[in-house]
C-alpha cells in the first residue's frame, strides 16, 4: 500500500493509458473516443465545460462506471477487469462531499482505512498521522458538518489520501472554496505530486490548470488538444492585441484588407499575432483611425480554448 | 472480506449511535408495539384472552424486526445522495461485503430493538425455557438478517429518499398482515393462506411463534431453508447493483456554471 511496497517493475508504465474510449448514455455520447496517455509523476489537468464529459471520464477511470467501447488503464491496471487492483493504486477526491458529515474527520479516516483493507491500529495511526500534515489535527474530532469549507476539503484530500496512492485523481476539487484556501489546497497538491505522485484532475478554474505539466482539453466527449501549457498558448501565436479605436469598423475594414484577421465584436478588437510586440508600431502609425487604446497579452488558456472550440473571442472580449 | 463486512458495521452502527433521537425511538418503538397493539387486541379478543397476547407476542417482534430492519437500509439511499457511498465504491472494499455488511448492519440495529422486548415476555404470559430461549433468538437473528437482506435489495435500487419510504411502506404492511402475526393462519381464507406461502414475513414468525407456543404453522426446516435461501438471493442481487457503481444513475447533473 506504500510507495516503497509496490514493484518497480511498471516503472515504466503510464499511470493512466486511454485509448478510443466511447461512453453512451442511452442515444447520447458522452465520450465519442479518447485517447490519452499520463506519465507516472505528471500533473495533469483536464480542462473543459460542463457537459464536456470531464466526470463521465473520470468515473470510468475512478471504476465507477463501465466504457461503452475502448480500454482505460490505470498504472497498467485494466479499469474494467482488474478493478480492484485500480481501486487498491489509486485517491480520489470527488466533486460533491465524500465525508460523512455527522462522524468526525478521524473517524472517517479510520473508516476508510478499514475499507482499504488496513489493520484497525494501523488506520488509527495513518488517521493520526495524516491529519497532523494536512494541519487538521485541532479540528480532528469535531464532527465534520461543524468544520469550514476549506477543512473539509482537505479532510477529503486526506481521505484520499489514507493509503498512500501512488495517483491521485481530483474531480473540481477547490469547487466553492475561496481564493485563500484553494491557494492552501494546492499548495498540498503540489507537495504530493513532489514527492513523485501522479496528479490527474480536472478544474474549470484556469488558473489551476497552469501548475499542470501538461493539459488536455475536452469539449463534446472529444480531447481537442493536448500539450504542455505553454505549447498550447503557443499555438495561437504569440500573442493577443487588443484595440480601441474611435471607429472600430473602418478599422476592421482597414485591417482585414492587409490581411488581418480581426476578432470580436465589442467594444474592441482583438488579434492574434505571433510577434504582437513588433507589429503594434505598425498599426499605431497607419491605422486611419485614433486609436485610443492598445493592450498586448499573452494568450490565456481561455483564449485558447476559445479559439479551439470555435466559439471565437468575442466572448472573452466581452467578459473582459 | 471479514474485515470489509466489520468495516461497514462500524460505520453503519457508529452513525445510528451518535443520532440520539434514533436511540430513544428505536428503544420506544418496540416496546410501543407490545404494549399498545398487545393490549387492544389482547383486550378486545374474548376467545383467546391470555393466551392471544402469547400468540400476537412473536408476531409483535416480527413486526419490530421488519421494520426497523427495513428502514434500516434507508441509509443507502441517503449515501447515494451525498456522495459518501461513492468513496466506498470506489475503495477495493470486495462488493460482496458492502452488502453483507449492510445486511448485518440493518440486523443487528434490528436485533438490538427486538432484544429489547425479550425481558417483558413474562409481563404477556411469554416464559422461555433455556432451548426455547435460544430457539427464539435463533429465530430472531434469521428473521432479522432475513428482512434487512429484504431491505437492502430494494434501498440499493433506489436514489430518491422520499420514494424508498413510500414503496417499502405499501408493501411492508400487507406483508405483515398476511404473515399471520397477529391471527392464526389455520383459520385465514383459502387465498390467504396460499399468498402467505409466498410472504417471507410469515416464515420468520412462524419460527419464532414455535418457541413461544410449539406449534409451527410451517415445517421449521421448511422455514430456515426459505429464509436462508431468500438471503443468498437478495444478497446476491445487492452485490450485483453495487457491481455496476454509477451506471444505474442517470449522468450526474452539475450546478456549477462554466466560466470564461
Amino acid at each position: 500500500m506504500s510507495l516503497a511496497a509496490t514493484s518497480s517493475s511498471d516503472a515504466g508504465v503510464p499511470a493512466v493509458d486511454v485509448t478510443g474510449l466511447v461512453k453512451r448514455y442511452g442515444t447520447v455520447e458522452a465520450l465519442r473516443g479518447i485517447d490519452l496517455e499520463v506519465r507516472q509523476g505528471e500533473r495533469f489537468a483536464l480542462l473543459g465545460p460542463n457537459g464536456a464529459g470531464k466526470t463521465t471520464l473520470f468515473s470510468i477511470l475512478a471504476t465507477l462506471r463501465s466504457p461503452s467501447a475502448g480500454s482505460a488503464r490505470v498504472l497498467g491496471h485494466d479499469v474494467v477487469t482488474e478493478r480492484d487492483a485500480v481501486r487498491r493504486s489509486m485517491g480520489i477526491v470527488f466533486q460533491e462531499p465524500a465525508i460523512e458529515r455527522k462522524l468526525t474527520g478521524r473517524d472517517n479516516l479510520l473508516l476508510m482505512g478499514l475499507f482499504y483493507g488496513l489493520r484497525p491500529a494501523e488506520a488509527r495511526r495513518r488517521a493520526a498521522a495524516l491529519l497532523a500534515s494536512l494541519g487538521l489535527a485541532d479540528a480532528a474530532d469535531r464532527a465534520t458538518e461543524k468544520l469550514s469549507g476549506g477543512q473539509r476539503r482537505k479532510l477529503e484530500l486526506a481521505r484520499a489520501l489514507v493509503t498512500d496512492p501512488r495517483i491521485l485523481f481530483l474531480d473540481e476539487a477547490t469547487l466553492g472554496l475561496d481564493v485563500d484556501a484553494r491557494r492552501a489546497f494546492w499548495d498540498h497538491v503540489r507537495t504530493l505530486a513532489a514527492s513523485g505522485r501522479t496528479v490527474f484532475f480536472t478544474t474549470h478554474y484556469m488558473e489551476e490548470a497552469e501548475v499542470a505539466d501538461r493539459i488536455a482539453l475536452i469539449s463534446a466527449g472529444r480531447i481537442i488538444a493536448l500539450d504542455t501549457p505553454r505549447a498550447l498558448k503557443a499555438r495561437l501565436g504569440g500573442g493577443v492585441i487588443s484595440l480601441q479605436t474611435d471607429d472600430d469598423s473602418r478599422a476592421r475594414e482597414w485591417l482585414v484588407a492587409r490581411g488581418f484577421a480581426p476578432e470580436g465584436t465589442g467594444p474592441e478588437l482583438r488579434l492574434v499575432h505571433a510577434d504582437p510586440a513588433a507589429i503594434v508600431p505598425e498599426l499605431l502609425k497607419n491605422l486611419p483611425v485614433t486609436v485610443q487604446r492598445v493592450e498586448v497579452h499573452a494568450p490565456s488558456l481561455e483564449d485558447v480554448f476559445l479559439k479551439l472550440t470555435g466559439r471565437g473571442l468575442a466572448i472573452a472580449g466581452g467578459a473582459s | 472480506m471479514i474485515r470489509g463486512i466489520y468495516a461497514i458495521m462500524v460505520l453503519d452502527l457508529k452513525r445510528v449511535w451518535i443520532d440520539r433521537v434514533r436511540i430513544i425511538t428505536g428503544i420506544v418503538q418496540p416496546l410501543l408495539y407490545l404494549f399498545v397493539l398487545g393490549a387492544g387486541l389482547g383486550g378486545n379478543v374474548r376467545s383467546g384472552g391470555a393466551d392471544f397476547q402469547r400468540f400476537i407476542y412473536p408476531g409483535v417482534l416480527g413486526l419490530s424486526l421488519l421494520f426497523s430492519a427495513v428502514f434500516a437500509a434507508i441509509i443507502i439511499v441517503f449515501d447515494r445522495q451525498v456522495g459518501f457511498f461513492k468513496a466506498v465504491l470506489v475503495s477495493p472494499l470486495p462488493r460482496p461485503a458492502i452488502a453483507f455488511g449492510k445486511i448485518a448492519s440493518g440486523a443487528a440495529q434490528a436485533l438490538i430493538q427486538g432484544v429489547i422486548l425479550l425481558p417483558f415476555a413474562p409481563l404477556v404470559g411469554v416464559h422461555f425455557g433455556l432451548l426455547s430461549f435460544f430457539e427464539m433468538l435463533g429465530a430472531m437473528v434469521l428473521g432479522a438478517v432475513a428482512f434487512s437482506a429484504m431491505g437492502v435489495a430494494a434501498a440499493s435500487r433506489f436514489t430518491s429518499t422520499t420514494v424508498f419510504p413510500v414503496i417499502s411502506n405499501a408493501l411492508l404492511l400487507p406483508m405483515f398482515f398476511m404473515a399471520g402475526a397477529l391471527y392464526p393462519l389455520r383459520n385465514a381464507p383459502h387465498w390467504m393462506q396460499v399468498a402467505t406461502r409466498f410472504d417471507p414475513v410469515a416464515y420468520a414468525v412462524d419460527l419464532m411463534r414455535g418457541a413461544v407456543l410449539g406449534q409451527y404453522y410451517f415445517p421449521p426446516w421448511q422455514s430456515v431453508l426459505v429464509l436462508f435461501g431468500l438471503v443468498a438471493v437478495l444478497g446476491w442481487m445487492s452485490v450485483g447493483v453495487f457491481n455496476r457503481g454509477e451506471d444505474d444513475s442517470i449522468l450526474g447533473e452539475t450546478k456549477i456554471k462554466w466560466r470564461r
